[in-house]
């Protein structure tokens, strides 16, 4: 399989560079350690990134190829493509066809109407966000009319969020009276037409506001846990969990505009198809489908000479039966400071993500440095704060790194 | 701020000049620079050297269109290098009211997505260099009140030497002085005073030259006079009143780049 995939990389490698004669090369090296600040002083990540964009375009058509290598010390070297399309421009009309990330909405580090490239989490979120998104295999049509766009998005192959493996310390085992066992038979989603995912879009920049206006039909990138319990009494003597992944339909937008120097942004979506866990005993399979709405508010400015910018989000489940594993409500909140130095060589910055609910955290400084032009050095940290929620969960995976990047 | 290209405007700046033809007010002399003739489009290269007290030198590229609509003028900027800014771009329409802030946005490859940004921070560095966005823009004549200081023969060329003081008390600078050259109505120098009004900053225009019917500024430098580090900016394939599309200046270009 593997050797495979590496044939197949040369090949495209090979055609791209025999196709187009002076194809344009850039990209990065990176170097990233990460030391866990508990657990022994262990390190928890040793990877060492190439990242390559190979392109070539006209004024009718660019092709873009996105390989990536990731070499680690402790598993397997990972290498894939990002993104591999070809555009095609026509008057007032783009196509792009093939591997390709899609992303929409205002939000930023939130997925709201930015669903339509799955995420890899198997490093939770703390990858660059180019890095979390997976690409799709995808035709898109852009239709420009104006300052206003229409874009329409068919998925022919589902592609599901990729999570941690059961070794790796960002994987969460779920919490069962018992061992369970697993029965992934309804996992995959088969590959047909009626299995694909469609996407539209209308969106405008504009003086007074720039807006975004989606609709999708798609597979919760999520597997829901459908729970088959055996009971003898009232003792569970068996429980098999069962993913599945259930379609979903969203309609949403976002708004972003400027007023007395904030850009304020607004990003909802209203989602119908989820399905939730549920302690509810009556539950066939302990799931129960409800429908939610997700928003977010934002404000980006600058304060004191600093570079600011917070948003709060809101998912709130409709129609809320008491017996869900979820809060009704869950609120959350980001907040980024940044700070240019030494004329925009030197970059201080801090994020954190606020879980409201729970009163957790994943709080990230860094520090990041322009050695010269194209060679960055940073160096962080991601505390995790809480003993439970998104982040609290993760309270022992306390981290700091460095990461060295070539850029080219 | 917008270059006006009202016709109203250069009359009167044109016909204060012929009433005080003798001795022109300051204002005059600045509305006249404002409203000097440019070209409808303009794309260019544009290079930015930006170099330390100790000689270091770290290079910016940009490709970048202009087109003047009347009442606002769009720009569109394509970061060429370096290579971790390389595919970014940078959209700006500027409006000739005084009083109506500009539009801006920036695509970034990395989120592949276009973000609005606030236009408020024109005070601030571009792009590391001695400019600031304000100092690349053309500031509106109301905006400062301007006197005519003396005329003197500066690097061979007759010139007046205009001091336009901000109106407003929170300008990063409190006063500017110019050397405009009287017959081509465009700067040939200029000193920047911070707010304790010591001198910060010295623009020097060190090459100009005539293309199709405009006067163009080809190479410039910009020196931090307190800090010791300059910007070097210089234009190259200038081409102007090509009949650039409007769709040149859109979220679609913004990201397929040039």
């Amino acid at each position: 399989m593997r050797k495979n995939r590496i044939v197949g990389f040369v090949c495209l490698l090979s055609i791209i560079s025999i196709s187009f004669a002076t194809p344009e090369l850039s990209g990065y090296y990176r170097n990233y350690v990460g030391g866990f600040i508990g657990k022994g002083q262990s390190y928890s990540i040793i990877q060492n990134a190439l990242n390559l964009n190979i392109q070539t375009s006209s004024s009718k058509y660019a092709i873009k190829v996105n390989p990536y290598i990731y070499s680690y010390d402790d598993k397997v070297m990972e290498m894939g493509v990002r993104e591999a399309y070809v555009d095609l421009y026509f008057d007032t009309i783009d196509l792009r066809i093939g591997k390709q990330q899609i992303i929409w909405g205002k939000g930023d580090g939130v997925f709201i109407t930015d669903v339509i490239s799955p995420k890899n989490l198997s490093e939770f979120l703390l990858p660059d966000f180019e890095e979390i998104r997976t690409g799709v295999t995808a035709i898109k049509f852009d239709y420009y009319l104006d300052d206003n766009t229409f874009e329409l998005v068919g998925i022919p192959a589902f592609t599901a969020t990729v999570m941690p493996d059961s070794s790796s310390p960002w994987y969460l085992s779920p919490s069962f009276p018992i061992t369970p066992s697993y029965d992934y038979s309804k996992k995959a989603v088969p590959v047909n037409f009626a299995n694909g995912e469609l996407f539209a879009k209308y969106s405008g920049l504009s003086s007074i506001m720039d807006y975004e206006i989606m609709w999708g039909s798609m597979w919760d990138d999520d597997p829901t846990m459908h729970v088959d319990k055996t009971t003898s009494g009232s003792q569970v003597t068996s429980i098999v969990v069962i993913p599945k992944h259930h379609r979903l339909n969203l309609l949403g937008g976002s708004v972003s505009s400027e007023f007395k120097g904030y850009v304020l942004r607004g990003e909802s979506a209203y989602y119908t198809g989820k399905y939730f866990s549920s302690n509810d005993p009556t539950l066939p399979e302990g799931v129960i489908q409800k429908n939610y709405i997700h928003s977010l508010m934002g404000v980006d400015g600058t304060l004191f000479g600093l570079t600011m910018s917070t948003q709060f989000i809101s998912k709130m489940i409709l129609n809320y039966d008491s017996q869900i594993v979820n809060d009704e409500v869950e609120n959350t909140v980001t907040f980024m400071v940044r700070k240019d130095l030494w004329r925009e060589t030197l970059h201080l910055e801090f994020f954190a993500y606020i879980g409201l609910n729970k009163s957790d955290a994943l709080i990230r400084p860094k520090v990041s440095y322009d050695l010269v032009d194209g060679v960055k050095v940073i160096a962080g940290a991601n505390l995790f704060v809480g003993s439970s929620g998104s982040f609290g969960n993760y309270d022992s995976n306390d981290m700091v790194y460095t990461k060295v990047q070539v850029s080219f | 701020m917008k270059k006006s290209k009202l016709g109203l405007l250069v009359v009167i700046a044109m016909s204060s000049l012929f009433l005080f033809a003798e001795e022109p007010s300051g204002l005059n002399v600045i509305e006249t620079v404002y409203t000097r003739a440019t070209a409808k489009d303009q794309s260019s290269n544009l290079t930015m050297a930006l170099i330390n007290k100790r000689g270091d030198s770290r290079v910016r590229k940009i490709k970048q269109f202009l087109k003047d609509y009347g009442n606002n003028e769009k720009k569109i900027m394509f970061f060429v290098s370096p290579s971790d800014v390389k595919n970014t771009s940078f959209m700006n329409i500027s409006y000739s009211d005084a009083s109506k802030s500009d539009d801006q946005w920036i695509y970034l490859p990395a989120l592949k997505k276009i973000k609005r940004i606030s236009s408020e921070s024109s005070s601030d560095s571009f792009m590391g260099s001695d400019f600031t966005y304000d100092d690349l823009g053309d500031r509106h004549p109301n905006e400062d009140t301007h006197s005519i200081l003396r005329t003197e023969t500066f690097r061979d060329e007759e010139c007046y030497v205009v001091e336009s003081i901000a109106k407003d008390e929170e300008e990063i600078y409190s006063r500017t002085i110019t050397w405009i050259i009287k017959d081509k109505w465009i700067g040939l120098k200029k000193e920047f005073y911070d707010e304790d009004d010591d001198l910060l900053k010295i623009l020097s225009n060190d090459q100009y030259q005539k293309i199709k019917k405009y006067w163009v500024i080809i190479n410039s430098t910009m020196k931090n006079v307190q800090s010791g580090h300059r910007t070097e900016m210089k234009l190259e394939n200038i081409k102007l009143d090509q009949g650039i599309s409007d769709r040149q200046f859109s979220e679609r270009m913004m990201k397929r780049g040039i």
